[in-house]
Parts: structure tokens; sequence; C-alpha cells
């Protein structure tokens, strides 16, 4: 054994030995036994300066140890490098799950809005992955022969109260906004969206403009 | 160079599935071990046992250690719980040896082991091993026992080590390297020599 290695051993043991030359001479004292029974000697000779009274120098624990380890299985290398393996493969998906989770935030806010637009007939839209992500409710047509396309719902029979004021209200408001004050116009429209579900009528509106025009 | 360098190579092999390596971990650390635990139990060998299934869990638990804190420093806490747990459970069941020493075969290996331990022989052997190394140590050059006792007695760096004895750290590297031969040269003669009990070392 050459002393070069043997002062390099002994440095390690102190871990006092650069990383890289830590690596190699980890690789070697794993495998060589004269050199880890040296490793073992400067163990018990730190133990006699260190007067560890009770501490048996001869203690058998490292072989025990190591009889007991030899039918364990190996830490499957991998078991503590798989943790950053998982870390790196988080890191390459990381922005395709974020584009593909806005891509199908983008298609539901879309579908949405479609569903939202006054029409009367349902529309067909292309189905993309995207919009599979997204979880948008599909409807198959013709038992799947195309079932790359989906259904926008119909909007139900009842109509649904909407924040957006029925046609008449706007013609009523554009017509008579020249005879009337923009608070009186808000106060109108204020009046007619909060009645609209039982009215969607134009009763009053008619009332109020009567009243607005004298 | 980090403080845990050299521990962090073995433990690296060790969670790369290299079990040769956790022995030199074990073979370094096992004195230091045991000593601790003796804070708990009395016994010298139910020490050993208590280090030995210390250092069992902690290579189980080996893939979740990150190297966040220094490879001992993680070793100790699983050996201070070991030996709190073991110092428990032995407490309430006070008379689990006497149980276990005509039931089961496997407390029949633990009562051999704690003989063997306890021989006359092996007594002799640690006394040999430390008035071996002792004289060693004092036959040493002032300089090489100095840098020597300063390293594993105070456990200061190299660096601390060549600031208190005014000389560059390579220096204090070969001091304590050449002291280590040295008292390696003596105690080699003990386990290959006339005793014939090399395999008894750990």
């Amino acid at each position: 054994m050459n002393e070069e290695l043997d002062s390099q051993l002994s440095a390690m043991f102190d871990n006092e030995l650069p990383t890289a030359e830590c690596e190699l001479l980890a690789r070697r004292l794993s495998r060589d036994e004269q050199l880890q029974a040296r490793w073992g000697r400067y163990a018990i000779v730190g133990a006699v300066i260190r007067a560890e009274r009770g501490v048996r120098l001869n203690a058998q624990v490292a072989r025990r140890v190591s009889v007991v380890l030899r039918s364990e299985p190996a830490l499957a290398g991998p078991a503590a490098t798989g943790v950053t393996r998982v870390r790196n493969g988080m890191r390459w998906w990381q922005p395709l799950a974020g584009a593909a989770v806005a891509a199908g935030v983008a298609a539901v806010s879309i579908l949405w809005l479609r569903t939202e637009a006054p029409s009367g007939t349902p529309s067909t839209v292309r189905l993309t992955p995207a919009v599979l992500q997204g979880g948008a409710q599909m409807h198959v047509r013709n038992g799947g022969a195309q079932s790359d396309s989906y259904v926008v719902p119909r909007p139900p029979t009842q109509p649904r109260p909407a924040l957006v004021p029925s046609t008449e209200l706007a013609n009523y408001v554009v017509a008579h906004s020249m005879f009337s004050t923009p608070v009186a116009r808000r106060n109108l429209l204020s009046a007619f969206m909060t009645s609209e579900p039982a009215a969607s009528g134009t009763e009053e509106p008619q009332n109020n403009a009567q009243s607005t025009a004298q | 160079m980090s403080a845990d360098a050299s521990d962090l190579s073995l433990v690296r092999r060790v969670q790369r599935g290299d079990k040769g390596a956790f022995d030199a971990l074990v073979l370094k650390y096992q004195h230091k071990l045991v000593k601790l635990v003796m804070r708990y139990v009395r016994n010298p060998a139910e020490a050993e046992d208590i280090a030995q299934e210390a250092f069992i869990k902690a290579y189980r638990a080996l893939p979740q250690f990150r190297g966040d804190s220094a490879f001992y420093t993680w070793l100790y806490r699983i050996a201070i719980n070991t030996a709190k747990n073991a110092v428990v459970s032995r407490d309430r069941s006070p008379i689990e040896y006497d149980l276990d020493r005509n039931n089961s075969e496997e407390s029949y290996d633990m009562q051999g082991r704690m003989k063997d331990s306890e021989t006359p022989e092996g007594l002799v052997l640690t006394d040999e091993i430390r008035s071996t190394v002792n004289a060693a140590i004092d036959a040493l050059p002032e300089d090489l026992r100095t840098a020597i006792v300063l390293r594993e007695l105070e456990g200061l760096s190299y660096e601390e080590i060549a600031a208190a004895m005014d000389c560059p750290v390579g220096t204090v590297r070969s001091r304590i390297f050449r002291a280590r031969e040295a008292i390696d040269r003596r105690l080699r003669e003990v386990f290959e020599g006339g005793l014939g009990r090399a395999e008894e070392l750990g």
C-alpha cells in the first residue's frame, strides 16, 4: 500500500480530504478489505485516545451489522437518487402540465361563454385534447361515429336570469336617452334589472317610460 | 471541501447500493455510538446490541438521508431514540431476559453473545489494545503526539490545529498521518501477531 494512499485515508477519516478525492477513495474503501481494516484500526486509536472507558475495543458491532445487512436488499441504488429522478421528471413535466391546465381552463371558459350567449341552436365544437383535459361534458353523436366532436348543451327552455338587459330594455333606454338624465337612466336600468326575472317583461318599462317622458 | 465530505461520499455509495461503504461507516463510528448509548445503559453488551440496532435502522432509513446535516449527527439522533426506546421497553418487561433464556432460540443467541463478550479473553484483549496504543502514543515525537491528540481528543480541524501549532495545514495532515501509522504498526502486531485473534477484532 503506498504512502500517498494511506495519507489520503487518514485525511478522509478526519473528513479533511477534498470531495473529489473522497469519491475515489470511498469507492476503493468499500471494496478493499485491507484498507477497511486499517480504517477500523484508526477508529480504535481514536477511541483509546479519547479514553472511552467501558467501550470494548474488540467490539463485534461492525461484524454483526455486516452479517445482518447481508440478508438485506441493497438500497436499490437508487432509492435516494430516485427522489432526485422524480424531481427531475417533475421539472420536465411542469411546463407541459401547466400549459395543459391553462388550455383546459381556457376551453372551459370559452364553452361557458358560448352557453351564456343567446343562441337557439346547439353548436358543434371540435374536440381537442385540451378540452378533454378541462373536463367539459361530452356528448357523443351517432354511437361514436363522430367521437371527436361534442355538442354544447342547449340552453334551458326557461330563460335564466341574466345580467344582460333584454333587447327591449336596451332599445327603450336608447330611445329615451335624449329625454332623461344619466342618473335617471341608471336608476331605471337598475330597476329593470332587479325586476327582470319576474318581468322579463315590458310592462314596467313602458309605464316608467311614460312617466319619464312626461 | 465540506466538513462531512468523506462521510457523505460513503453515504452516497450506500444509497447507490454499495453495502461495503456502510461497513466503513460502521467501523468508523461503532465505538462512538456504543459510548453514546452507554449513557443510557450500563451494560456494554446491551449498549452494543442497541448500537447495532441503531446502525441497522440507519441503513434502512438511509434513502431518506439528504445530507442536510452531518451523517454522524443524524446517526446520533437515531441511536439516542433507539436507546431510549430500549430502556423503556426493558423497564416494562424487567424479566424479559429470564423468560427468553428458557424459551427462545433468539434469546439464546443473545445470551451467548453476552457471555462471550464478557470472557476474560475479551477483557484481556481490550486491555492489550489499549496499552499498546497508549505506549505507541507515548513513544511518538512531540509534534506528532500533539497533532493526533488535538485531532482525536479535542476534535479540532486541521486548520485549527495548524493555527494552534503554527504550521501549514499540509504539515498537520502529514503529522497526523505519521502518528497514525506509527501507532498502527504496533497495533497490527497485536491483531496479526502472536495472539491469533485477528478475526475477533471488528
